[in-house]
């Protein structure tokens, strides 16, 4: 049971983190290897507005976050990914590493790359008899994960904007040529994919430690968007779900040191097996 | 790559040179006079830093056979270079084997890991590609990993590696390592410059250009692909296995995901597929971190950043990264070429016709 539990909630972190990097996929065809950094920035940034007015409580740091992340995304795709449209796919890829290493800089730089809790939803609900505690923010992370992916789902079903967005995702000449407007479909993805960042990384910050390591959250979430297929979101959620389950299980039963190596075994093996993800959709020769 | 007027080359071997330009015969031969001279002035300082960016070019150039000429992005160098390392450490510690033996074998291994690791990347194009070198660099380091902590019980912190002597010379201080760093970055140059003007070298930019083209002009592609992979791996080990001397330990955390993308950075901001492009992409990316350095030392001691530098020398590197990807994707070298164009045609603007570059 806590197993599950545990399972359940380390991948719905990772699937949050996947759909970012999911969306982005979908919209732009850029792989962003920056999505562990920007989470892990976001969680701190959390923390620290947290900590600015700590008599409001949780909304004025969630406000901060919010338009942090948005503002982020926005800023990322009209600064840097618009003029790589058309370029090969590695050159993006190439600046979101950049990106990733800056941001892994603002971590040093600002917060003097220390270990912080985020001081939230710590509270023991239920003490498992095999040891182990059932705590709040278990519960809440479930909960928004859930919301997010029923939302996007949601979004994307019925939405325009939604269906519009799909569209740009498929062709984007024709959609513009039927007056979507690419340029709003990609800062709105970008800003999505940051905010679903910012929620993983706040999740993530409150129930372990955010610390410079913890970017290594963003190569789990790519894990696991890859082994769902790069431009699925039902894949991002499965795809969470079995790399946690991998990483979760390595580390409790097997070496806490090979659970840094498994998901990444796993994703060869799927690579090997599935170049496309599991639930990914076979692509132009050019783009493998 | 040559940028002479196609107009003004009779003959295929004109087009072929290894030195095109007048220019460079004589600007190459004052250079390496003047590197062999620059131990005299006596700063082991600048050998220290001369010294790590030869390891950096032997690296790079491997790399930028891989990715800048045969196009197939690659974040696995790190693990070959720790490959390198780790069979130099336990040739050399463990089996006893000399120097002159142990580099060697190295690279032996590091070929053959790039062959294997070769044959499932041919299925992989671009960025999948760039993320299952990524997962094998874990995969590999895990492995060195355990090695290190399960095997070697003693070494937790590492593997040490003693100096390396030469025919019986001990080889101890900079002054020693420059001039042998600097011959095998020298060779690895000239080797790249070799096989990149030889029909290997001109199969891989056909296969970058466009692979499918290749593949109908009779090009075995997989073979090829194959085989940059074998040299780049080759060349990464001799990095390593060189680096592990050097720095006398090896460690499997000291290979992280960051060294890789810091050589593919020198490959982008030298140049992708010009290997005296590299050299000085590698030249800027070792001393960018050193000029960080410098420049936090000149603050006024207030504002004195401490430890907090590390961040600003990390971050330095991604700011580049992305200017050179924004402003000048062709990298330093063009800004060279640029130069050197200016100055061979002046008083006149611009040059005749260019050939492909």
């Amino acid at each position: 049971m806590e197993i599950l539990v545990s399972i359940a909630v380390l991948g719905m972190t990772y699937a949050l983190v996947a759909a970012g990097i999911v969306l982005v996929y979908k919209a732009s065809r850029v792989v962003n290897f920056a999505h562990g950094e920007i989470a892990i920035v976001c969680g701190y940034l959390f923390y620290s507005a947290g900590r600015l007015w700590p008599a409001e409580g949780f909304f004025p740091a969630f406000a901060t976050t919010l338009l942090f992340s948005l503002a982020c995304g926005v800023v990322i795709y009209l600064v840097l990914m618009r003029r790589l449209l058309g370029e090969p796919t590695f050159v993006a890829a190439m600046v979101t590493i950049a990106l990733a290493i800056i941001f892994k800089a603002a971590i040093v730089v600002v917060w003097r790359s220390s270990n912080l809790g985020i001081p939230m939803g710590r509270q023991i609900l239920l003490l498992y008899p095999d040891g182990g505690a059932l705590r709040l923010i278990d519960l809440v992370t479930l909960a928004t994960g859930a919301l997010c992916f029923i939302g996007l789902g949601v979004f994307f079903r019925y939405a325009r904007l939604g269906r519009q967005f799909r569209g740009a995702a498929e062709n984007a000449l024709l959609a513009s040529q039927r007056q979507v407007d690419i340029n709003l479909i990609l800062s709105l993805a970008w800003a999505a994919a940051v905010f679903a960042a910012a929620i993983a990384g706040v999740l993530f910050g409150s129930r372990s430690m955010l610390s410079p390591q913890s970017t290594i959250l963003g190569l789990s979430g790519l894990t696991a968007a890859m082994v769902g297929g790069l431009d699925s979101l039902r894949g991002a959620l499965l795809g969470g779900f079995l790399v946690a389950g991998a990483i979760y299980l390595t580390a409790r039963l097997i070496d806490p040191a090979l659970s840094e190596a498994v998901p990444f075994i796993i994703l060869l093996a799927v690579m090997a097996w599935k170049p496309w993800g599991l639930f990914g959709t076979r692509e132009e020769l050019d783009r493998v | 790559m040559s940028p002479v007027s196609p107009f003004l080359q009779r003959s295929h071997a004109e087009r072929n040179r290894l030195l095109p330009e007048p220019y460079q015969r004589v600007l190459i031969p004052l250079l390496v006079v003047a590197l062999l001279a620059l131990p005299m002035l006596g700063n082991s300082y600048l050998i220290y830093l001369l010294n790590l960016t030869c390891l950096a070019v032997i690296g790079a150039v491997g790399l930028n056979l891989l990715t800048g000429y045969c196009g197939q992005v690659s974040l696995g160098h790190a693990s070959f270079m720790a490959i390198g390392g780790f069979v130099t450490a336990i040739a050399g510690e463990t089996f006893g084997l000399p120097f002159w033996l142990a580099v060697p074998a190295s690279c032996l291994v590091g070929a053959a890991v790039g062959f294997l690791v070769g044959i499932p990347a041919l299925r992989f194009r671009g960025i999948y590609l760039a993320i299952a070198t990524l997962a094998m660099h874990y995969a590999i380091i895990y492995l060195l990993t355990s090695y290190q902590t399960h095997f070697e019980a003693s070494a937790t912190a590492g593997i040490s590696v003693s100096s390396p002597s030469l025919a019986g010379y001990v080889l101890s201080d900079g002054y020693d390592w420059y001039y042998l760093l600097l011959a095998v970055a020298a060779a690895t140059v000239l080797f790249g410059l070799n096989l990149t003007r030889t029909h290997c070298g001109r199969a891989w930019v056909a296969i970058r250009d466009r692979d499918i083209s290749a593949a109908t002009l009779g090009i075995n592609v997989p073979a090829y692909k194959l085989r940059a992979f074998v040299v780049s791996a080759a060349l990464a080990a001799l990095a390593g296995s060189l680096g592990a001397y050097f720095h006398g330990i090896v460690t499997a955390e000291g290979y992280t995901l960051e060294l890789a993308i810091l050589y593919l950075a020198m490959v982008i901001i030298g140049g992708m597929g010009s290997v005296a492009g590299t050299v000085l992409g590698a030249a800027f990316m070792t001393l960018l971190p050193f000029a960080v350095d410098a420049v936090g030392g000149l603050l006024p001691s207030a504002w004195r950043l401490g430890t907090v530098i590390y961040g600003f020398q990390e971050g330095a590197i991604g700011v580049v990264i992305i200017l050179f990807l924004l402003f000048e994707p062709r990298g330093l070298i063009e800004i060279f070429r640029r130069l050197a164009d200016y100055f061979q045609r002046w008083p006149f603007r611009y040059r005749e016709l260019q050939s492909g570059g």
